[in-house]
């Protein structure tokens, strides 16, 4: 009785993850709209003219503002990250405190906020902020965007600057997420081979239930079926 | 028939299972939201196509298999 309910599950699992997508898709799109503010600048108004520099382990993070050109980093070890800014005149700027965010799937996984203790105004400044990531260092490796950004004393956004990081886990490997993603691709494709016997299921669905002995023999009977045992053998689960 | 939707579910978990892991060793950047869902529909849809081909023709195999194995016992 169980293995006829297997292949109607697992195409609603089918139809459940589709759903997913799609709802996830439908609703979350309009997300990324609302936290984009965080990378451009907002109603807070710098002074013109104002440079905004910001260098991860001394190197300047404009470089590395493609995918392709993503800073190299170890999540296991600190960054020195600066934040500098200059009017180049005698005009003004507060800033309140400077902030990291590294996002994935559009949302924050980790924030990094060094706030300066009674800020001024000053016509130039900078503001140091080290940052070990150790809490995801053995979760997550590969590419991720990060935007650095100067907030005013009120956190509104002053400058943002966004530039990707290409993180290394422990060893080169040693992460949570790809480690069981290797695992569920391997039990995959190990269920997407031995897929083929579930036509025998079908076949009995659609063939001639009537011939078909019920299973409820009794276990002393001496006649087994011929092909019962291989075909009631339920192949392995994939996706559950 | 549930060789074929079983090769599809299969396909689509690898499908997402493909993309995620391209991330994790840096082949693709899921950073941004709409982006990162549109490389995972494409898996699941790549995926779930080969899947479900790869799944009809294990099932015609196996049936084939496995007529050629009844035939002498029926005779």
């Amino acid at each position: 009785m169980r293995f006829f309910r297997r292949p109607a599950g697992r195409a609603g699992l089918v139809g459940a993850l589709l759903a997913m997508a799609v709802v996830t898709l439908l609703v979350s799109v309009p997300v990324p709209s609302r936290a984009s503010p965080i990378s451009q600048p907002s109603t807070a108004r710098p002074e013109a003219g104002t440079t905004w520099t910001v260098t991860w382990n001394n190197v300047d993070v404009t470089t590395a503002s493609a995918a392709s050109s993503a800073l190299g980093i170890d999540f296991t070890s600190s960054a020195n990250v600066l934040f500098n800014w200059s009017t180049g005149t005698s005009a003004t700027e507060t800033v309140g405190s400077a902030q990291l965010q590294m996002f994935y799937f559009g949302f924050a996984v980790t924030t990094r906020t060094q706030t300066v203790n009674n800020p001024v105004a000053s016509s130039s400044g900078s503001i140091p902020l080290s940052w070990t990531p150790l809490s995801i260092a053995y979760v997550l490796e590969g590419v991720y965007k990060i935007t650095a950004s100067f907030l005013a004393p009120n956190q509104t956004t002053l400058f943002s600057e966004n530039f990707y990081v290409r993180a290394n886990a422990l060893l080169g490997f040693v992460a949570a997420i790809p480690i069981v993603l290797l695992l569920i691709a391997i039990y995959e494709v190990y269920a997407l081979v031995r897929s083929g016997r579930y036509a025998a299921l079908g076949r009995k669905l659609a063939g001639s239930p009537p011939s078909s002995p019920p299973p409820s023999s009794p276990p002393g009977d001496s006649t087994p079926p011929t092909e019962a045992p291989e075909a009631e053998t339920p192949p392995p689960g994939g996706s559950s | 028939m549930s060789a074929t939707s079983h090769g599809a579910a299969c396909g689509v978990v690898l499908g997402i299972v493909i993309v995620i892991f391209l991330q994790q060793v840096a082949y693709l950047d899921l950073s941004d939201l709409v982006p990162a869902l549109e490389y995972l529909i494409l898996g699941i849809i790549v995926g779930g196509v080969i899947g479900a081909g790869i799944g009809f023709v294990l099932g015609r195999s196996y049936l084939a298999r496995h007529e050629l194995k009844q035939t002498p016992a029926s005779k």
